[in-house]
């Protein structure tokens, strides 16, 4: 047996090797700091990670500030209107250059010399440069450009590593579900600008996770408020509990940490009650028209159902649930923050774009009905975990019948651990690479 | 144009600090019983502004929605406030609008500093509360209760409690 209390930088690798079986995980995975010290590096560092969405930063000079693992990022839109991802670093003695969140600006100032950047990084004044001898280049002093930056449908990600698999690979099977969000809009367009619910919590960021067999017991009140509602809330996108084994709910993992709760061949049952909710709402019916033109009879029907609820959690830090973008980010091993961005559909009536946000409010966010709730029982899971008498966390459930879909997803029964299992397979991959 | 008595300002101080009192027990039927028919409980997101059609709040409850959140918090399962938080706030700065009427009500502004202990921590929360307040029947009933948290943009804990 591993002593799991000698992990060091130099020696951890055997023992992570360990510490993740397919059928369990080691407490310290999610309490140790050392272990969440590596995780900054060998994925964070590394990964295709998600900064934002095009639609963020619309115009010349739109931007946003994130973090990739640790390292604070500007996503700007440059005059040529190409979307890039600069380190927040002065080049001189690495002041961050931009301290709001967000805003629109013609450069990057630092205010601590008087160096200014353009929109496209590249350096374009610095106070007396007569200093020096050689006059500085605006390309290689211009701040750091993340070494790799890609998107899918305007959903933008960097990697701070040169190398390694394209951003197509990386989402491999999780690609075509993104669409599910995208293509609610009949003209698939999203906005991702509808406002962002803020959450931290005392927990460990791969806590999140995606879990289909907690919401009938975990959210049981608001179960019992569905029961008195069913178009209350996010109960009007429910039809049917889908969270038993006998619906069609599914849990699957598209390998590479992406994994999802797949509702699709719930809800579509349910797609006559579904759009009788929608013809409620004032240009409900003409959505369900465009929709039909636009994706035709069949592809409609699902989209229409779904909602836009692709309910994909795409590793390590996105997640697509209801109507809402997420960003979670590690703080430490016991402290994670989630960002819950509200997208607006591009061609809807307001009066239903209205409909999400009220949805969104009433499960999500600090005063919401589910996500506080959620964020109670992980911080109670971290408390639990100190605990190492008997060190081991479950993840085993539904392992005997989970199968091999056709399109090479691995697929379960609603309340399977697919999705536990799904991520910290590829947690383990990505965290024994030295 | 009425100009405000101190016995107007005395009777909105009163029923605000009651409200306060209520908020603070979690006496969620009571509090409930302090708000007019038509109604808007409101906490706006990542800053003072309210756009219902354009973009989410942190809370945008009309009557409806504010009856499930009260009777969501009453079950047994509604675990973020199971215990739940102990809470004292204090209500200062109150003015009233300048379209106030102690025969129909009107506008009314005040500071909040909430202290919340809840999972071997305190907390504290502070703001500016906006109120519509309305008589009906000779009491002054909620109206309005807009919140305008000063940390609506940071990333916020659990707050179930009625803010």
């Amino acid at each position: 047996m591993h002593s799991y209390n000698t992990i060091s930088w130099h020696q951890s690798t055997p023992e992570i090797e360990g510490m993740v079986t397919p059928s369990r995980v080691h407490s310290r995975v999610y309490t140790d700091e050392r272990i969440f010290q590596l995780e900054i590096e060998r994925i964070f560092g590394r990964a295709w990670v998600y900064v934002g969405h095009h639609s963020e930063v619309p115009n010349p000079g739109d931007f946003k500030t994130r973090v990739i693992g640790r390292t604070p990022v500007i996503m700007v839109r440059g005059k040529d209107r190409v979307v890039r991802v600069l380190v927040n670093r002065c080049r001189h003695r690495g002041a961050q250059v931009c301290e709001t969140e967000s805003g629109n600006t013609k450069v990057f100032r630092c205010w601590y010399h008087g160096w200014i950047y353009n929109i496209d990084g590249s350096l374009a004044e610095v106070t007396s440069p007569a200093a020096y001898e050689t006059p500085l280049d605006p390309q290689d002093m211009g701040l750091s450009a993340v070494p790799r930056v890609d998107h899918y449908r305007g959903f933008v990600f960097g990697s701070l590593t040169s190398t390694g698999e394209d951003l197509v690979t990386h989402l491999g099977g999780a690609a075509p579900m993104i669409d599910l969000l995208c293509d609610a809009s009949p003209t698939g367009q999203i906005f991702v600008d509808g406002g962002s619910h803020k959450t931290v919590f005392n927990a460990n960021w791969k806590l999140v996770g995606m879990d289909g067999y907690h919401p009938n017991v975990l959210h049981a009140s608001v179960v019992a408020a569905w029961s008195r509602n069913p178009d209350g809330g996010l109960g009007s996108t429910h039809r049917e509990s889908p969270f038993f084994d006998e619906a069609a709910t599914r849990t699957r993992d598209f390998g590479h940490g992406h994994v999802m709760l797949d509702f699709r061949d719930h809800r579509i049952k349910h797609y006559d009650s579904l759009t009788a909710y929608l013809r409620k709402i004032a240009g409900g019916e003409q959505y369900i028209a465009n929709m039909h033109a636009k994706y035709g009879e069949s592809r409609a029907r699902l989209l229409i159902s779904l909602a836009g609820d692709a309910h994909l959690g795409t590793f390590p830090n996105m997640q697509l649930i209801h109507n809402q973008v997420r960003i979670i980010t590690p703080i430490s091993a016991g402290k994670t923050e989630v960002m819950m961005t509200a997208v607006r559909l591009d061609g809807v009536s307001d009066a239903l774009n209205t409909e999400r946000f009220r949805q969104q409010e009433s499960f999500y966010g600090p005063s919401g009905a589910g996500s506080p709730d959620d964020a109670e029982i992980f911080e109670r899971v971290q408390r639990g975990l100190v605990a190492e008498v008997n060190p081991w966390v479950e993840i085993s459930r539904g392992m005997g019948r989970q199968k091999v879909d056709v399109d090479g997803s691995i697929v379960g029964l609603i309340t399977d651990e697919v999705t536990q299992r799904g991520i910290m397979r590829y947690w383990k991959q990505l965290m024994t690479v030295a | 144009m009425h100009t405000s008595t101190w016995s107007d300002l005395r009777e909105v101080e009163l029923f605000l600090f009651y409200e306060a009192e209520l908020a603070d027990r979690s006496a969620y039927t009571d509090w409930f019983g302090l708000w007019t028919q038509e109604l808007l409980y409101c906490v706006p997101c990542n800053s003072d502004e309210i756009a219902p059609s354009r973009k989410i709040a942190i809370i945008y409850d009309d009557r409806p929605k504010l009856e499930e959140r009260l009777y969501r918090l009453g079950t047994k399962f509604a675990h973020s406030q199971r215990p739940k938080s102990l809470l004292s706030r204090s209500i200062t700065n109150i003015v009233l609008g300048e379209d106030y009427h102690p025969a129909t009500g009107g506008s009314v502004t005040s500071r909040f500093v909430l202290a919340e202990v809840r999972n071997e921590e305190q907390r504290f929360w502070a703001g500016r509360s906006q109120h519509v307040l309305a008589r009906e029947n000779g009491r002054l009933l909620m109206k309005e209760k807009i919140v305008y948290l000063l940390a609506n943009d940071l990333p916020l804990s659990n707050m179930t409690f009625i803010i």
